[in-house]
């Protein structure tokens, strides 16, 4: 090897830095490399920004049209002045969607956040377990079963639903049932909150297989030496897994706790095959679409107030009313999403989701 | 040393338990934890698909709640496949819908989990924002939301892109890509209130890397892109293969294909063709459903064969 000068030594580092020749890494003021990397740093983040804040336009704009056509008087309706921010504001719509011809909101609130939490325990409690099961307690086979785990992501529900309506119209295991009750047919467990329990409590509740792919990579994100030391203490698996595993991976419980409760809430469609209750705030939206004329009638005919200024068959007011409904269905979520957001991001962000 | 015999006197009941190696006893709480989800797995998720099969290959017919069928070997297929003429040509459009859009939605993904990540004032406000699709991605929410924007957001953006449109064609760009691209600018309420769950992968993807390493890039003089392309791309890949597996189930779940004069899921055509209520269109939506979950099952398998060969681990 030659040997280079200083001078050449200085070039050919800055030549592999990036940087280019004229600037002397030497002075301590504000260079030219200084300046650019500084107009560097303002154009992106510039640009970060303006990419940013268009995107949070496209998700927000839903959001807001929502809210505008709910609250809008019915008099503005479908005014070119109120395209944006309603010129007259009024709760009218809001009242009617809560009326009980519609959606009968509170006990129906009632009963959706009851069954949703059930649902989300259940399933938590159970996807929890078998990811457990999956990261360290490794056994013959339990790779086979993984594969499976994928399998139910990847099948859509949708394709077997006859023969899982089928299963819970005759619901019997190894024909235990049937002989218990002396007539060989099982129970019929559809329409019955039962059947989604069951499915929720199996692991195969609404994208159950999702949660257990999550909380596999967050066990796999924990040092295992705490656990050894757990079980060298004399800790059984039940208490490693309940008194150690569980409170150090609270951030991927709790991310996956917020989306199965999000997914349980707005889920139609096992609802819909399995537990056609009119109280299930998302099913009985999903029912909305093809009856709101109906309903906003009887609702306008309940009360005397409405029934001057409401027109069942205006589109507009359908649309508003459509509207106020799909606000007061997601309002819950959205509220509880404002408390946990900031948990949630973050724990979905460190658990390691990705990974392999 | 002396054995010490006194501690040696375990319960009766529980002296298997005791005397078993642990590599043992893993493998039984293995078992044990992963029970549940066997049980559902084998009576909620196997045994329903290999009646649907069963129900496929059948002519079904509904006696005392119980179904009962007759074996009549493919004609459930034929009918599938041949005699509704619906049926082929949606599969296909499915199909096409989810190679033009999953491309898109990963790369949509990963630009903004990147532009999520780093340090910038506001970053909990944009995250939050992000995510919030996920809360809307579901059913019931979206449906409303995507017409209410569309209704609007499409009638207008369509006008808007129109003279863009014909300047680029004029421009000497071939259209089918100009088209594509169009089409990519108006799906854009879909593609992201549909890439919440992506977005969350792959943040928590980039947020896995080591800083080191990009430290290491920066000393030695890589570009922004160079360091993308040499440290991000490959350590992301498998939350790419991740994000593709999911986003190609939930394409194929979620498809608008053309019914008639509008736009129906493929699964709620099969859903309305299976429960029209005759008992004989049982057989026909088994058989419908099997093929359209063998048609995900391939094209899942095909993309992520490919694809994994890509893939980069780093331990």
């Amino acid at each position: 090897m030659t040997k280079l000068s200083r001078k050449e030594r200085m070039q050919k580092a800055q030549e592999m830095a990036g940087i280019s020749f004229w600037v002397d890494l030497r002075k301590g003021r504000l260079t030219k490399y200084a300046v650019q990397k500084q107009v560097k740093h303002i154009l992106s983040m510039t640009f970060r920004y303006v990419i940013l804040i268009c995107l949070s336009f496209v998700v927000i704009t839903p959001i807001w049209n929502l809210c505008r056509d709910a609250f809008t008087a019915p008099a503005m309706l479908g005014d070119k002045s109120s395209s944006w921010i309603p010129q007259q504001v009024s709760s009218i719509f809001m009242d009617v969607a809560r009326s009980k011809s519609l959606m009968d909101y509170w006990p129906s609130l009632a009963y959706s956040l009851f069954n949703t939490v059930i649902l989300t325990f259940l399933q938590v409690l159970t996807t929890g377990l078998a990811a457990y099961s999956f990261a360290r307690l490794k056994f013959k086979g339990s790779g086979i079963l993984f594969f499976f785990v994928v399998l139910t992501i990847v099948v859509p529900s949708d394709s077997i639903m006859l023969a899982q309506y089928a299963a819970f119209r005759n619901f019997d295991i190894f024909g235990l049932i049937g002989l218990i009750n002396g007539t060989g047919v099982g129970l019929n467990l559809i329409d019955k909150p039962v059947s989604q329990y069951i499915l929720a409590g199996t692991g195969m509740g609404v994208k159950s297989g999702l949660y257990i792919y999550f909380m596999r990579q967050g066990v796999r994100g924990l040092p295992i030496s705490v656990e050894e030391a757990a079980h060298v203490d004399g800790a059984g698996f039940l208490r490693t897994f309940f008194s150690i595993v569980v409170p150090s991976m609270s951030g991927s419980i709790l991310t996956v706790s917020v989306l199965s409760f999000l997914w349980n809430y707005t889920d139609t469609y096992y609802t819909g095959l399995l537990n056609r209750n009119v109280h299930q705030l998302a099913y009985q939206y999903a029912q909305l679409q093809g009856n709101v004329r109906w309903g906003i009638d009887s609702a306008a005919k309940a009360n005397k107030d409405w029934i001057s200024i409401i027109n069942a068959s205006d589109p507009f007011v359908q649309t508003a009313v459509i509207s106020a409904c799909a606000l007061l269905v997601v309002a819950p979520l959205l509220i509880m999403y404002a408390f946990v957001q900031k948990r949630f991001v973050q724990g979905a962000a460190r658990s390691g989701l990705g990974g392999d | 040393m002396k054995k010490d015999k006194k501690t040696a006197a375990p319960k009766p009941g529980l002296s298997w338990y005791k005397r078993m190696d642990f590599s043992k006893k893993t493998a039984l709480w293995g078992v044990i934890f992963l029970l549940p989800w066997l049980i559902g797995l084998i009576f909620f998720f196997l045994r329903p698909m290999v009646n649907t099969l069963w129900y496929s290959l059948c002519n079904m017919q509904m006696v005392n709640g119980k179904f009962t069928g007759t074996f009549n070997g493919i004609e459930n297929f034929k009918w599938a496949l041949g005699v509704n003429a619906d049926f082929a040509r949606m599969l296909t459009s499915a199909l096409t819908n989810m190679l033009k859009e999953v491309p898109f939605q990963i790369f949509l993904a990963l630009f903004i989990a990147m532009l999520l990540n780093g340090e910038y004032k506001g970053r909990g406000f944009f995250r939050a924002v992000f995510v919030i699709p996920i809360i809307l991605a579901t059913g019931v929410a979206t449906f409303k939301l995507r017409e209410a924007s569309l209704a609007e957001a499409v009638t207008e953006s369509v006008m808007d892109m129109k003279w863009l449109e014909e300047l680029v064609i004029n421009s000497g760009i071939p259209e089918e890509l100009t088209s594509l691209l169009v089409s990519y600018v108006n799906d854009i309420f879909t593609v992201v209130t549909t890439c919440g769950v992506q977005v969350l992968l792959f943040l928590s993807g980039l947020q896995a890397i080591s800083p080191t390493l990009y430290e290491v890039a920066k000393m030695e003089g890589c570009t922004q892109f160079e360091t993308f392309c040499k440290i991000t791309l490959p350590m992301v890949s498998p939350t790419i293969l991740v994000c593709l597996v999911y986003s190609i189930a939930e394409s194929f779940a979620h498809s608008k294909v053309p019914y008639g004069d509008s736009t129906i899921e493929l699964a709620s055509y099969i859903r309305t063709i299976t429960f029209n209520g005759t008992s004989e269109y049982f057989g026909y939506g088994a058989a419908m459903s099997f093929i359209y979950f063998a048609v995900t099952l391939v094209t899942i398998g095909v993309i992520c064969g490919i694809v994994s060969k890509g893939v980069f681990y780093y331990d």
